[in-house]
Protein backbone atom coordinates (compact mmCIF):
# COMPACT_ATOMS: atom_id res chain seq x y z
CA UNK A 1 0.00 0.00 0.00
CA UNK A 2 1.37 3.51 -0.94
CA UNK A 3 1.72 6.28 1.77
CA UNK A 4 0.76 9.72 1.29
CA UNK A 5 1.55 12.42 3.98
CA UNK A 6 -0.89 15.31 3.71
CA UNK A 7 -0.58 18.16 6.52
CA UNK A 8 -3.10 20.43 7.34
CA UNK A 9 -5.83 17.61 6.88
CA UNK A 10 -7.74 18.67 9.75
CA UNK A 11 -10.34 20.84 7.50
CA UNK A 12 -10.34 22.41 4.42
CA UNK A 13 -8.70 21.55 1.08
CA UNK A 14 -6.79 19.34 3.17
CA UNK A 15 -9.14 17.13 4.47
CA UNK A 16 -10.84 16.39 1.37
CA UNK A 17 -7.61 15.28 -0.13
CA UNK A 18 -7.25 13.07 2.64
CA UNK A 19 -10.63 11.54 1.73
CA UNK A 20 -10.06 11.71 -1.89
CA UNK A 21 -7.01 9.30 -1.35
CA UNK A 22 -8.08 7.02 1.74
CA UNK A 23 -10.95 6.38 -1.04
CA UNK A 24 -8.20 5.77 -4.12
CA UNK A 25 -6.35 3.23 -1.91
CA UNK A 26 -3.62 4.87 -0.11
CA UNK A 27 -2.81 5.10 3.43
CA UNK A 28 -2.27 8.66 4.42
CA UNK A 29 -0.44 10.12 7.45
CA UNK A 30 -1.79 13.26 8.26
CA UNK A 31 -1.19 16.32 10.28
CA UNK A 32 -2.67 19.24 12.01
CA UNK A 33 -2.07 20.92 15.40
CA UNK A 34 -5.92 19.69 16.69
CA UNK A 35 -7.25 16.44 16.48
CA UNK A 36 -8.35 13.92 13.82
CA UNK A 37 -11.47 14.64 12.17
CA UNK A 38 -11.45 11.78 10.16
CA UNK A 39 -11.80 8.39 11.19
CA UNK A 40 -10.50 5.40 8.62
CA UNK A 41 -8.43 2.41 9.65
CA UNK A 42 -5.96 4.05 7.00
CA UNK A 43 -5.37 7.03 8.24
CA UNK A 44 -3.63 8.33 10.81
CA UNK A 45 -3.27 11.74 12.55
CA UNK A 46 -0.47 13.35 13.95
CA UNK A 47 -1.18 16.75 15.97
CA UNK A 48 1.62 18.72 15.39
CA UNK A 49 2.65 22.45 14.63
CA UNK A 50 4.53 21.88 10.86
CA UNK A 51 7.05 24.65 12.19
CA UNK A 52 8.15 22.25 14.85
CA UNK A 53 10.90 20.75 13.79
CA UNK A 54 11.13 18.15 16.84
CA UNK A 55 7.80 17.02 16.59
CA UNK A 56 8.25 16.34 12.46
CA UNK A 57 11.33 14.29 12.74
CA UNK A 58 8.95 12.76 15.42
CA UNK A 59 6.43 11.99 13.01
CA UNK A 60 8.65 10.45 10.05
CA UNK A 61 10.48 8.54 12.64
CA UNK A 62 7.11 6.73 13.44
CA UNK A 63 6.10 6.56 9.71
CA UNK A 64 9.48 4.87 8.89
CA UNK A 65 8.97 2.39 12.07
CA UNK A 66 5.22 1.80 11.24
CA UNK A 67 5.33 1.79 7.29
CA UNK A 68 8.81 1.90 6.21
CA UNK A 69 8.94 4.83 3.51
CA UNK A 70 6.88 7.69 2.02
CA UNK A 71 5.69 8.16 -1.87
CA UNK A 72 4.32 11.26 -1.93
CA UNK A 73 3.87 14.52 0.25
CA UNK A 74 1.20 17.14 -0.05
CA UNK A 75 2.56 20.31 2.08
CA UNK A 76 -1.02 21.68 2.63
CA UNK A 77 -1.49 23.23 5.97
CA UNK A 78 -1.04 26.92 5.23
CA UNK A 79 -2.59 30.32 6.81
CA UNK A 80 -3.07 33.86 5.68
CA UNK A 81 -3.52 36.78 7.37
CA UNK A 82 -5.39 39.54 4.81
CA UNK A 83 -4.47 42.80 5.88
CA UNK A 84 -2.97 46.25 4.66
CA UNK A 85 0.57 45.98 5.28
CA UNK A 86 0.76 48.93 7.51
CA UNK A 87 -1.45 47.22 10.11
CA UNK A 88 0.70 43.70 10.30
CA UNK A 89 2.38 43.37 13.33
CA UNK A 90 5.28 41.26 13.24
CA UNK A 91 4.20 38.48 15.39
CA UNK A 92 1.84 37.60 12.64
CA UNK A 93 5.01 38.18 9.78
CA UNK A 94 6.36 35.35 11.55
CA UNK A 95 3.42 33.08 11.77
CA UNK A 96 2.90 33.42 8.23
CA UNK A 97 6.19 32.40 7.28
CA UNK A 98 6.89 30.20 9.82
CA UNK A 99 3.92 27.82 8.96
CA UNK A 100 3.77 28.12 5.02
CA UNK A 101 7.54 28.16 4.72
CA UNK A 102 9.46 26.75 7.70
CA UNK A 103 6.80 24.05 7.80
CA UNK A 104 7.08 22.86 3.62
CA UNK A 105 10.88 23.23 3.88
CA UNK A 106 10.82 21.02 7.29
CA UNK A 107 8.12 18.38 6.31
CA UNK A 108 10.07 18.43 2.66
CA UNK A 109 13.38 17.87 4.21
CA UNK A 110 12.00 15.04 6.86
CA UNK A 111 9.96 13.08 3.90
CA UNK A 112 12.18 13.26 0.81
CA UNK A 113 14.67 11.18 3.39
CA UNK A 114 11.69 8.30 3.57
CA UNK A 115 11.46 8.22 -0.38
CA UNK A 116 14.57 7.64 -0.77
CA UNK A 117 14.48 4.04 -1.27
CA UNK A 118 10.98 4.54 -3.44
CA UNK A 119 11.01 5.35 -7.69
CA UNK A 120 8.68 7.85 -8.48
CA UNK A 121 8.16 10.21 -5.32
CA UNK A 122 6.36 12.99 -5.64
CA UNK A 123 6.40 16.75 -3.13
CA UNK A 124 3.52 18.89 -4.71
CA UNK A 125 3.39 22.29 -2.43
CA UNK A 126 0.77 24.93 -2.03
CA UNK A 127 1.30 28.37 -3.14
CA UNK A 128 -1.50 30.35 -4.52
CA UNK A 129 -2.88 32.91 -6.97
CA UNK A 130 -2.50 35.68 -4.85
CA UNK A 131 1.33 35.64 -5.84
CA UNK A 132 1.49 36.19 -9.50
CA UNK A 133 -1.53 38.58 -8.69
CA UNK A 134 0.62 40.89 -6.09
CA UNK A 135 -3.39 41.18 -4.29
CA UNK A 136 -3.14 44.39 -2.09
CA UNK A 137 -3.91 43.23 1.48
CA UNK A 138 -1.63 39.71 1.13
CA UNK A 139 1.44 40.95 0.95
CA UNK A 140 3.30 38.20 3.63
CA UNK A 141 0.93 36.22 2.42
CA UNK A 142 1.70 36.14 -1.21
CA UNK A 143 5.64 36.63 -0.28
CA UNK A 144 5.55 33.44 1.65
CA UNK A 145 3.99 31.79 -0.88
CA UNK A 146 6.87 33.36 -3.49
CA UNK A 147 9.06 31.30 -0.98
CA UNK A 148 7.54 28.56 -1.03
CA UNK A 149 7.39 28.64 -5.12
CA UNK A 150 10.99 29.38 -5.40
CA UNK A 151 11.89 26.65 -2.66
CA UNK A 152 9.44 24.40 -5.26
CA UNK A 153 12.23 24.90 -8.34
CA UNK A 154 15.42 24.45 -5.96
CA UNK A 155 14.32 21.49 -4.80
CA UNK A 156 13.37 19.90 -7.98
CA UNK A 157 16.66 20.51 -8.74
CA UNK A 158 18.32 19.11 -5.60
CA UNK A 159 15.95 15.80 -5.05
CA UNK A 160 16.12 14.62 -9.18
CA UNK A 161 18.75 12.43 -8.15
CA UNK A 162 16.42 10.49 -5.63
CA UNK A 163 14.15 10.37 -8.48
CA UNK A 164 11.61 12.78 -6.23
CA UNK A 165 9.72 15.16 -8.47
CA UNK A 166 8.80 18.91 -6.31
CA UNK A 167 5.93 20.75 -7.82
CA UNK A 168 3.56 22.99 -6.32
CA UNK A 169 -0.25 23.99 -7.60
CA UNK A 170 -1.78 27.76 -7.23
CA UNK A 171 -5.32 27.80 -6.58
CA UNK A 172 -7.87 30.54 -7.13
CA UNK A 173 -10.05 31.32 -3.82
CA UNK A 174 -12.29 27.87 -2.26
CA UNK A 175 -14.40 28.63 -0.36
CA UNK A 176 -12.50 27.41 3.59
CA UNK A 177 -12.08 29.08 6.77
CA UNK A 178 -9.04 30.35 5.31
CA UNK A 179 -10.95 33.18 2.91
CA UNK A 180 -14.14 33.05 5.44
CA UNK A 181 -12.95 36.84 6.82
CA UNK A 182 -12.45 38.31 2.80
CA UNK A 183 -15.31 41.37 1.92
CA UNK A 184 -17.64 40.48 -0.98
CA UNK A 185 -16.42 43.44 -3.08
CA UNK A 186 -12.87 42.32 -2.79
CA UNK A 187 -13.43 38.50 -3.91
CA UNK A 188 -15.39 39.49 -6.81
CA UNK A 189 -12.54 42.10 -7.73
CA UNK A 190 -10.37 39.19 -7.66
CA UNK A 191 -12.25 36.40 -9.55
CA UNK A 192 -12.61 39.40 -12.02
CA UNK A 193 -8.68 38.88 -12.59
CA UNK A 194 -8.82 35.27 -13.41
CA UNK A 195 -9.62 34.28 -17.27
CA UNK A 196 -12.21 31.62 -16.02
CA UNK A 197 -13.98 34.04 -13.44
CA UNK A 198 -15.36 31.49 -11.14
CA UNK A 199 -14.41 30.35 -7.88
CA UNK A 200 -12.35 27.67 -7.27
CA UNK A 201 -13.72 23.42 -6.07
CA UNK A 202 -11.54 21.25 -3.94
CA UNK A 203 -11.70 18.80 -7.19
CA UNK A 204 -10.14 21.53 -8.97
CA UNK A 205 -7.00 21.15 -6.84
CA UNK A 206 -7.25 17.45 -6.60
CA UNK A 207 -7.73 17.16 -10.40
CA UNK A 208 -4.04 19.36 -10.80
CA UNK A 209 -2.84 17.29 -7.91
CA UNK A 210 -3.62 13.74 -9.59
CA UNK A 211 -1.72 14.84 -12.35
CA UNK A 212 1.35 15.50 -10.74
CA UNK A 213 1.31 11.95 -8.55
CA UNK A 214 0.70 10.05 -11.79
CA UNK A 215 3.67 7.46 -12.56
CA UNK A 216 3.53 9.12 -15.90
CA UNK A 217 4.40 12.72 -14.92
CA UNK A 218 8.07 11.80 -14.10
CA UNK A 219 9.46 14.19 -16.48
CA UNK A 220 7.35 16.90 -14.73
CA UNK A 221 9.03 18.91 -12.08
CA UNK A 222 9.34 22.17 -10.69
CA UNK A 223 6.29 23.59 -11.66
CA UNK A 224 3.83 25.79 -10.97
CA UNK A 225 0.29 25.39 -11.75
CA UNK A 226 -2.19 28.22 -11.05
CA UNK A 227 -5.94 27.65 -11.76
CA UNK A 228 -8.18 29.51 -13.35
CA UNK A 229 -6.15 30.92 -15.73
CA UNK A 230 -4.04 33.21 -13.49
CA UNK A 231 -0.07 33.24 -14.93
CA UNK B 1 33.88 -2.35 22.00
CA UNK B 2 33.20 1.21 23.14
CA UNK B 3 30.31 2.84 21.75
CA UNK B 4 32.12 4.97 20.00
CA UNK B 5 33.72 2.17 18.07
CA UNK B 6 30.32 0.49 17.23
CA UNK B 7 29.10 3.76 15.95
CA UNK B 8 32.23 3.71 13.72
CA UNK B 9 32.03 0.17 12.50
CA UNK B 10 28.16 0.83 11.56
CA UNK B 11 29.33 4.12 9.34
CA UNK B 12 32.07 2.14 8.25
CA UNK B 13 29.16 -0.30 6.88
CA UNK B 14 26.72 2.19 5.85
CA UNK B 15 30.46 4.12 3.58
CA UNK B 16 31.09 0.82 2.05
CA UNK B 17 27.67 0.29 0.41
CA UNK B 18 27.50 3.95 -0.30
CA UNK B 19 31.09 3.33 -1.92
CA UNK B 20 29.50 0.68 -4.07
CA UNK B 21 26.33 2.33 -5.33
CA UNK B 22 27.77 5.61 -5.62
CA UNK B 23 31.35 3.63 -7.43
CA UNK B 24 33.71 5.17 -5.19
CA UNK B 25 36.72 3.20 -5.46
CA UNK B 26 38.94 5.07 -2.70
CA UNK B 27 35.89 4.53 -0.37
CA UNK B 28 35.46 0.45 -0.65
CA UNK B 29 37.70 -0.03 2.45
CA UNK B 30 37.20 2.76 4.72
CA UNK B 31 38.89 2.80 8.55
CA UNK B 32 37.85 5.17 11.07
CA UNK B 33 40.51 7.81 10.07
CA UNK B 34 39.11 7.53 6.08
CA UNK B 35 38.09 11.43 5.08
CA UNK B 36 34.84 11.61 3.50
CA UNK B 37 33.75 14.91 2.78
CA UNK B 38 35.40 18.27 2.47
CA UNK B 39 38.78 18.94 1.77
CA UNK B 40 40.48 15.77 0.51
CA UNK B 41 36.85 13.78 0.84
CA UNK B 42 35.60 11.78 -2.62
CA UNK B 43 32.01 12.60 -1.83
CA UNK B 44 29.79 15.17 -3.56
CA UNK B 45 26.91 16.69 -1.88
CA UNK B 46 24.23 13.99 -3.05
CA UNK B 47 26.28 11.30 -1.82
CA UNK B 48 26.84 13.22 1.13
CA UNK B 49 23.30 13.63 1.83
CA UNK B 50 22.42 10.11 1.70
CA UNK B 51 25.13 9.07 3.51
CA UNK B 52 23.61 11.38 6.15
CA UNK B 53 19.91 9.74 6.16
CA UNK B 54 21.81 6.22 5.81
CA UNK B 55 23.52 6.65 8.90
CA UNK B 56 20.30 8.19 10.92
CA UNK B 57 18.12 5.46 9.75
CA UNK B 58 20.38 3.17 11.11
CA UNK B 59 20.96 4.92 14.56
CA UNK B 60 17.11 4.79 14.63
CA UNK B 61 16.80 1.05 13.66
CA UNK B 62 19.67 0.05 16.13
CA UNK B 63 19.23 2.47 18.89
CA UNK B 64 15.40 3.58 18.35
CA UNK B 65 16.32 7.45 18.98
CA UNK B 66 16.05 9.79 16.53
CA UNK B 67 18.92 12.23 15.37
CA UNK B 68 19.41 14.55 13.07
CA UNK B 69 22.63 15.60 12.24
CA UNK B 70 22.05 18.07 10.04
CA UNK B 71 21.35 20.68 12.57
CA UNK B 72 22.66 23.83 13.64
CA UNK B 73 25.43 22.88 15.52
CA UNK B 74 26.55 20.45 12.66
CA UNK B 75 26.20 23.93 10.41
CA UNK B 76 28.07 26.35 13.11
CA UNK B 77 30.65 23.81 13.93
CA UNK B 78 34.10 24.80 13.42
CA UNK B 79 35.32 21.66 12.07
CA UNK B 80 32.57 19.89 9.96
CA UNK B 81 31.85 16.58 11.18
CA UNK B 82 31.08 15.64 8.12
CA UNK B 83 34.90 15.17 7.14
CA UNK B 84 35.56 11.73 8.73
CA UNK B 85 34.21 8.79 9.86
CA UNK B 86 35.50 9.07 13.24
CA UNK B 87 34.10 12.95 13.29
CA UNK B 88 30.72 11.54 12.30
CA UNK B 89 30.72 8.94 14.93
CA UNK B 90 31.94 11.87 17.93
CA UNK B 91 28.64 13.73 16.29
CA UNK B 92 26.23 10.88 16.65
CA UNK B 93 27.40 10.01 20.22
CA UNK B 94 27.39 14.26 20.86
CA UNK B 95 23.69 13.73 19.37
CA UNK B 96 22.26 10.70 21.19
CA UNK B 97 20.07 10.97 24.71
CA UNK B 98 22.43 9.82 27.49
N1 LIG C 1 -8.92 28.34 0.29
C1 LIG C 1 -8.38 29.11 -0.62
O1 LIG C 1 -9.02 29.99 -1.16
C2 LIG C 1 -6.94 28.89 -1.04
C3 LIG C 1 -6.48 29.56 -2.19
C4 LIG C 1 -5.16 29.41 -2.58
C5 LIG C 1 -4.31 28.60 -1.85
N2 LIG C 1 -4.78 27.97 -0.73
C6 LIG C 1 -3.82 27.15 0.02
O2 LIG C 1 -4.38 25.88 0.27
C7 LIG C 1 -3.91 25.36 1.51
C8 LIG C 1 -5.06 24.90 2.37
O3 LIG C 1 -5.91 25.98 2.63
P1 LIG C 1 -7.41 25.83 3.17
O4 LIG C 1 -8.22 26.80 2.43
O5 LIG C 1 -7.81 24.42 3.19
O6 LIG C 1 -7.22 26.40 4.67
P2 LIG C 1 -8.03 26.03 6.02
O7 LIG C 1 -9.41 25.62 5.70
O8 LIG C 1 -7.81 27.21 6.91
O9 LIG C 1 -7.24 24.75 6.59
C9 LIG C 1 -5.89 24.84 6.95
C10 LIG C 1 -5.43 23.49 7.47
O10 LIG C 1 -4.07 23.58 7.87
C11 LIG C 1 -3.94 23.21 9.26
N3 LIG C 1 -2.88 24.08 9.82
C12 LIG C 1 -2.82 25.42 9.86
N4 LIG C 1 -1.69 25.83 10.46
C13 LIG C 1 -1.02 24.70 10.82
C14 LIG C 1 0.22 24.47 11.47
N5 LIG C 1 1.01 25.48 11.90
N6 LIG C 1 0.60 23.19 11.68
C15 LIG C 1 -0.18 22.16 11.27
N7 LIG C 1 -1.36 22.32 10.63
C16 LIG C 1 -1.77 23.58 10.41
C17 LIG C 1 -5.33 23.42 9.86
O11 LIG C 1 -5.60 22.55 10.95
P3 LIG C 1 -5.35 22.97 12.51
O12 LIG C 1 -6.10 24.22 12.73
O13 LIG C 1 -5.88 21.78 13.28
O14 LIG C 1 -3.86 23.14 12.68
C18 LIG C 1 -6.21 23.02 8.69
O15 LIG C 1 -6.38 21.62 8.64
C19 LIG C 1 -3.07 26.47 2.13
O16 LIG C 1 -1.69 26.24 1.89
C20 LIG C 1 -3.51 27.72 1.40
O17 LIG C 1 -2.52 28.71 1.36
C21 LIG C 1 -6.07 28.09 -0.31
Amino acid sequence: MKTIVITGSRKGIGKALAEHYLKDGWRVAGCSRDDASIEHSHYFHFSLDVSDEDAVIAMAHKIKTDFGRVNALLNNAGIASMNHALLTPAKTVNQILQTNVVGTFIFCREMAKLMRSTDNARIVNFTTIAHPLNLEGEAIYAASKAAVESLTRILSRELAALKITVNAVGPTPIDTDLIRGVPEDKMKALLSRQSIQRMGKVTDVINAIDFYLSEKSDFITGQVLYLGGVS
Amino acid sequence: MSEKKVIEALIIDLVKLLAEDFQIDSLINPDATTLLYGIDGPLDSMALVNLIADIEDAISEKFSVSISLADEKAMSAHHSPYRSVTSLADAVLERMPS
